[in-house]
This record gives structure tokens, sequence and C-alpha cells, in this order.
């Protein structure tokens, strides 16, 4: 007998499509299919591996602060001061690293005590931190060495004014001469023209009342609801701290002050904020851009993430299809990067003929591609005679992606048969998947009925599937198991067992440091023997670790990013 | 191929003669057996139908096997209940459970050739389509046994599911209709090495109960000991 529920959401008595033969429905929703309205919540792994790698860099007591806000969301200074049960100047003096180096971003939030100071941990910003390296090779690559110098400084301080880089880098050439300092400016003003540069956040916005909470609810369409998904506070805060985009990579001819014909233009809820601050908040005059007047700059993470999403789809074409579908693909997304209007975009933004072409064949890979070979190309990723340019779905590349990513753990871990099921089972168009019984699956992925169940049974236990019975009630009563992929799910279990990896990564690698010990304290010249076994295996050790964490850090995001 | 078999459809042959000799309870017997045709019957739906006593059924299902009036099948759902069947009739793909069972056994081998055979088929012609594919195979002539076009969609689609082959809709250029379906083969790609699945954590069984300080912990993990032998 086989069931196949098309609509499981409404599988209930008298309301599902299933035949009258199936009398009592014993489905209920699985609690773990609640809707999620808001952005895919901090998994306990997330947070373990964010603060390690806040442990690392900064001590142990910042990243007892970083934890306590991760944990708990935002809180007042006095709050935090009590979860963390340290002293005040030492949660302030973490707070103000944190600040420095985007790991934390403050805000006002209206309460009943009047306006209080609130410090939000900035999840994303931390886990960029193991992702210099990547950010400077992207500008490398981009731009120059030079430029890559310039950004190395931003990355290392958190935040710095264009006269403290203009320093950094007389610094580092040894040298005052006005070259230096004029190749310094340019390099800076290119860095901030190609947005990888950009000024630092309001340091306490204020923080409005959520829209939906104002007046009563509507009755809206399943479609309007769906489509409107509730920010979370960690975006609003974000979005109430970012520069308009006017002022975000304007460079003033005066570097160290705002002009005052541009001050008006500042967000002014940090004036307003300025002149009512209370007594306990910190004093991150020195930090942040506020009336003082000093414009910070840091690294723009949001461009470096779509660079490196770019990269990523680019790859992805030449592996499916050829060099030139990549070529012609990185030329339409270099020449509309500016355009796109968040990370997470799901089509290209659209280009015409004549425009990709001439990028194309601006670049060293496509010059020699002719007009016909572009459009073909084309043709292939967009699927459709593109006529004036195409729609390249982004969005589509990167499920593919992480369809690879997670089959291919399927794969390793339960063999090529639960591989087969699991992309039958995945190869729905609904994200919320369908169900299939038993024996469909086993038809349909080619697998021994006898071991059809068992591979559904680990990959169950694994919550890589959802599984449901149904009663069937005919000559025989009997029960029919069905079962589906419920990618969203499944895809945030994954993230959450990679955040789990890369801890346990990092915590490997610092044990086998702490084993070698004695290896790495000797100098090379004495390494003989046994000694220089141990000292070429944990060269091997750290050779392999470190690249599997950088491998790693590109599947978490993919994930997360984007 | 070792593996032959003949049609499946029904034969009968008129074996008056000797089932004219059958006592009243193996007339009884026979007659179940025989009204299932292809699907045959098992020993206990056997028992239940006739009701005969024990010793009267065990001896006049003895006497019908003897007689070669009846045979025993193996039914691949269950193959250590005995299923019996007239002789004159082929088993049924719901007993047999189709090409892809011998003997009762998921048989691996004969799908992994024909896997192979297909690919083979694919690739040469570069694009190909079910009908084309599947006149390919019979000219070939590889296989004692005739597969329809059901089972070779159904191997293909086996394919489709391994990554070896991709099913793509023709949009009308290059020689096929628009809207049909063909095949052609995935390119070759580097084995990809997947981030997650290539450290042990990603692979790990214990995952779940992996702790920082518990007794399974990254510090204690025997995976990551092998994993960093040299």
């Amino acid at each position: 007998m086989l069931v196949t529920i098309t609509r499981p959401g409404l599988v209930r008595l008298g309301l599902c499509k299933l035949p009258p033969f199936i009398s009592r429905v014993s489905l209920t929703e699985a609690s773990n299919q609640k809707k999620k309205k808001k952005k895919m919540t901090v998994t306990n792994s997330g947070i373990q591996y964010a603060v390690q790698i806040i442990t690392k860099h900064f001590g142990n007591l910042v990243a007892k602060v970083c934890e306590t806000l991760l944990k708990s969301g935002p809180l007042n200074l006095g709050a935090l001061i009590r979860s963390t049960a340290l002293t005040p100047q030492q949660v302030k003096n973490s707070l103000l690293i944190l600040v420095q180096h985007n790991c934390v971003q403050p805000f006002t939030q209206e309460s009943k005590a009047g306006l209080k100071v609130q410090y939000m941990a900035v999840y994303d910003n931390i886990l960029h931190r193991l992702r210099f390296a990547k950010f400077l090779a992207v500008v490398a690559q981009e731009l120059d060495d030079d430029c890559k110098q310039l950004l190395a400084g931003l990355l290392e301080h958190g935040r710095l004014t264009q006269q403290q880089l203009m320093d950094r880098a007389n610094q580092k050439s040894k040298s005052n001469s006005s070259q230096v300092q004029n190749a310094a400016q340019d390099n800076f003003i290119r860095l901030v023209t190609a947005r990888f540069v950009e000024r630092c956040p309001a340091p306490e916005p204020l923080l409005e009342e959520a829209p939906e909470q104002e007046g009563p609810k509507k009755p809206r369409s399943k479609s309007a609801k769906m489509a409107q998904v509730s920010e979370t506070i960690e975006q609003r805060v974000l979005a109430a701290a970012r520069p308009m985009e006017a002022i975000r990579f304007l460079i003033t001819t005066n570097p160290e002050t705002d002009d005052p014909s541009q001050k008006s233009e500042n967000n002014s809820s940090s004036m307003s904020v300025g002149e009512k601050r209370k007594f306990d908040d910190l004093d991150i005059g020195e930090h942040g851009s506020n009336d003082k007047e000093v414009i910070l700059w840091r690294a723009n993470f949001e461009q470096f993430i779509r660079c490196l999403r770019h990269k990523a789809c680019v790859e992805n074409v030449r592996a499916r299809h050829d060099d030139g579908a990549a070529v012609v693909l990185r030329a339409v997304l270099k020449a509309t990067r500016m355009q796109e209007t968040k990370v997470k975009t799901d089509y290209s933004v659209p280009l015409k003929m004549g425009a990709i072409y001439n990028e194309v064949i601006d670049s060293a890979a496509g010059r020699n591609l002719t007009k016909v070979s572009v459009k073909a190309s084309l043709h292939l990723l967009c699927g459709a005679p593109p006529v004036r340019g195409g729609y390249e779905d982004l969005k589509k590349i990167i499920e593919l992606l992480q369809n690879d990513e997670v089959e291919s753990i399927v794969l390793k871990r339960y063999g090529q048969d639960a591989c087969r099921i699991f992309r039958l089972l995945t190869s729905q168009s609904k994200p919320a998947g369908q169900f299939f019984e038993t024996d469909k699956i086993s038809v349909d992925a080619l697998v021994d009925k006898k071991e059809t169940p068992k591979i559904l049974y680990k990959l169950w236990k694994d919550d890589y599937v959802h599984m449901e019975k149904l009663s069937l009630t005919t000559a025989k009563q009997s029960q029919v198991m069905v079962w589906k992929v419920h990618k969203s799910i499944v895809w945030e279990h994954v993230l959450d067992e990679m955040y789990h990896a890369a801890y346990n990564l990092v915590k490997r690698y610092d044990h086998e440091r702490e084993e070698n010990k004695e290896v790495t304290n000797t100098p090379k010249e004495k390494r003989v023997g046994e000694l220089e076994k141990k000292a070429n295996r944990f060269l091997g050790v750290r050779k392999i670790m470190a690249l599997s964490l950088v491998k790693l850090d590109d599947a978490l995001m993919l994930f997360h990013d984007f | 191929m070792s593996r032959s078999q003949g049609p499946s459809a029904l034969k009968r042959k008129r074996l008056d003669s000797q089932s004219g000799s059958l006592t009243e309870h193996e007339s009884k017997l026979y007659d179940a057996i025989r009204s299932k045709t292809d699907m045959g019957m098992s020993l206990q739906d056997l028992r239940r139908e006739t009701g005969l006593q024990n010793n009267l059924f065990t001896k006049a299902i003895k006497t019908l096997q003897a007689k070669q009036l009846i045979k025993e099948v193996k039914n691949f759902e269950n193959k250590t209940r005995k299923h019996y069947m007239a002789t004159e009739f082929e088993p049924s793909k719901e007993i047999t459970g189709g090409a892809w069972y011998d003997n009762g056994q998921f048989d691996t081998e004969f799908i992994k050739v024909v896997k192979r055979e297909l690919v083979k088929v694919i690739y040469d012609q570069e694009n190909a389509t079910l009908a084309e594919i599947s006149q390919a195979i019979r000219m070939k002539n590889f296989l004692t046994v005739n597969l329809s076009d059901q089972e070779l969609k159904q191997i293909l689609d086996a394919l489709v599911l391994d990554n070896e082959v991709l099913k793509v809709v023709s949009t009308g250029m290059g020689g096929y209709k628009a809207g049909k379906e063909c095949y052609k083969c995935c390119k070759r790609r580097e084995p990809n090495l997947a981030s997650m699945a290539s450290i042990p954590c990603g692979v790990c069984p214990r995952i779940n109960q992996c702790t920082p300080d518990g007794i399974i912990s990254p510090t204690t993990c025997e995976y990551f000991k092998k994993w960093l032998e040299f």
C-alpha cells in the first residue's frame, strides 16, 4: 500500500486528502517544525565556538562578558556586572575592547526608568575574526598588496581614524615622506571606494519600538505572513546603528572631524543620546563617532562576505559547467556588486548584454571570449535566451553547494544507499519536503526493501529525516511509516554540528600544542632522533588542522552567511 | 550474466490427467493454490483457507509436490515463510520482488552491471532519451533478461540520485523535441572533499555525546588520534 502525503501540514482528520480507509490519522505536527518567524537563532555550539574565539584573542575576562551577552541577549551595564560577577571596572574594560573590535554594539532603548544603554553581542562579527586572512586575500586580489597592508591595520585594531591609519602606514614603511603619505591616502580612498572600509556605526543609536507592535493586528493573507519575517533585535540594532548610505563611505577633506554642514545629516539619534546619557554608561567617546566629531573607520565585513559568496558561486559554476561560464558570471557579479542591497540576494542585478560583454573582455581571463560564447554562457547560467541580460539565480547555486555539503556528510556517515535515499527525499521542490512511504523509498531509490527501514532509522535517530506514523484501517489494521527531510531544520542541525566540529578542531589543536611543548621549545638544530620525529609530526598536525579549519569555516559561511 | 528469466506471462497447461487422481483433501488444497494463479499462497494462509487438519494438510502438500502439481517459491519479503504456487504459473513481481531480486535476494551485482552499461551508453551518445537508451541496451545483448522501459527508467533515476547522470529537459535545440526528457553524464569532477566530511567530527556517530570535558571529548577522541597519525 503506497501512500504519499502531499500536504503534511494539513494531515489531520477531516482536512487531508488521504484515501477514506485511513480512519484515524495519528499524525501530529512534529514539535521541531515550529514556524520560524525570526532569523535562525545561534545554537549552543555556536555560542561555545564564539566564546572560544574571544578567549583566544582577548582572554578569559573579556570572554566571560561576551558569553553572558550571547546567552542572555542585550543587557545594561548593571545587569552585566551582576551576571558576570566581575568588578565594574573589569566589565567596562571588557566592553571597551569588544566595542573597539566591533564585537559588541551598544544601543539605547526606552524603558520605564528612561533611556537606558544596553550592550548587544554581534555574533557574526565575532566569527569574522577568524576570516581576516581571507578578507586580506580578497583585497590583495581585487586591489593590491599596499591596500592589503592598510586593511591589516584596521583588522588588527578594530577601528581607527584616517590619521591613525596614515601614521601606521608611515611606521611600517619607516619613512615619513610625502610620497608615502600620498600613496597611503590613495590606497585608503581605493579601499573606501571599493567599500571594503566603512565609517563606524553610531555609538548608541536609539532603538525604536518594533513596528508590528503598533496598532491592532490586521488579518493578513498566508503569503503576506510568510513574506514578512520579523527582524530580530540584533538586526534592528545594527540597522539603527548603521550610518546612512550617503555618508557610510564618505571621506571628508578634514579627516579628523566631520564637516559641520554634514553634521546635521549624521544619525540624529546619536545627538539626542549624547544629551541624555546616564551616569552608568560607558564613556566610549574615543571609540565611537559621536559629538566629539571623530570619524572612525573599520573593515566592512558585509562587503567581504559578499565577495566570498560571489567567489563560491563562480567556482561552483566553473566545476559544473566550464571556465567560460565562470568568467562571465564573475564579470556580471563584479559589475553589479555595488548595486546589491543585501548579501543574501536571490538573483544577480540585471545587466544589459553590452555591459556584460564589456566587463568580460576587460578581465584578463575573458579577453579572448567572443560575443557568441558570452551569449552561450549566459544562456547556460540564466536558463533562457538572454535578450537584455539575465538574472543569475545565485540562491540556486548556494542551495546546490549546501546540498553537496550535506550529501557528502550523509554519504560518508551512512553510505551510498543512505545518500541516494537522502537525495530522493530532498529532491522535492518544496522547502518543507514531501512525505514518502517506506516501500516507495525502497523502489525509487533502488535499495533493498529489508535495508531501507534500517537506513531510515539511522538517519532519523541523528535528526536527518523526520518520521511520522499513519494508521491504516483496511482488512487488517496496520501502521505505515512516512518520511521526509525538512530542509531548514536539517540545515540548522548541520550548522550546529559544524560549530561543534570547529570548536573541537581548535580544542584538539590546543591539546596537541600542549603535548608537544617540549618539541616547540627546543631549538631546531637540537631536535634530533625521537624529538625530530615528534617535531615533524607536530608540523603535519598543525598543517592539517589549520587547513581543515579554513575549509570548515568556508562551510560555516555557506550555511550561515551566504 | 548467469541469471535468466523467461517472460512473466501466464502459462497454463492442462494437467487434468494428474489432477484427476487426487483425493478430496488434495483436490481442495490444489484448487485453493491454483486459484491464486501467479501470486500463490503462504502455508499459513493455505491452512486457514482449507481448514484441513495438520496431518492431512501436510500429507496433501507432500503429495501435490511429488506429483509436480505445485512448487515452492521464495517470497522476497519473507524468505523464511513457505510459499506455494501451481507449477504452470511463473511467480509475479510481488512475490519475486521484480527484476532486481534473484531468488528472494536483492541482486546488487546485477544492478551494478546494468548501471555501468547504462552510463557507458549515455556517455557514448552524450545525450539520450529513454527510448534510445533502451534500444542501445537491447542491441548490446549482454543481458539474459529483458528489462522493460520502466525498469530501465528505475535504474536511470537511481543513477540521477547517485549523481552519475543528469536528467534534463530538451529546449528544442539540438535535435530533440522541446520538453523531451533526456539523460546526460554528469561532468567528471574532482572528488569533492567536502569540509565537514573530511574531518573526524563530520562523520562521528558520537558527536551528540561529545563535550569539552566529558568522557567523549576532542582531547581524548580516538578518531582524532587515528586521523592525526602520520
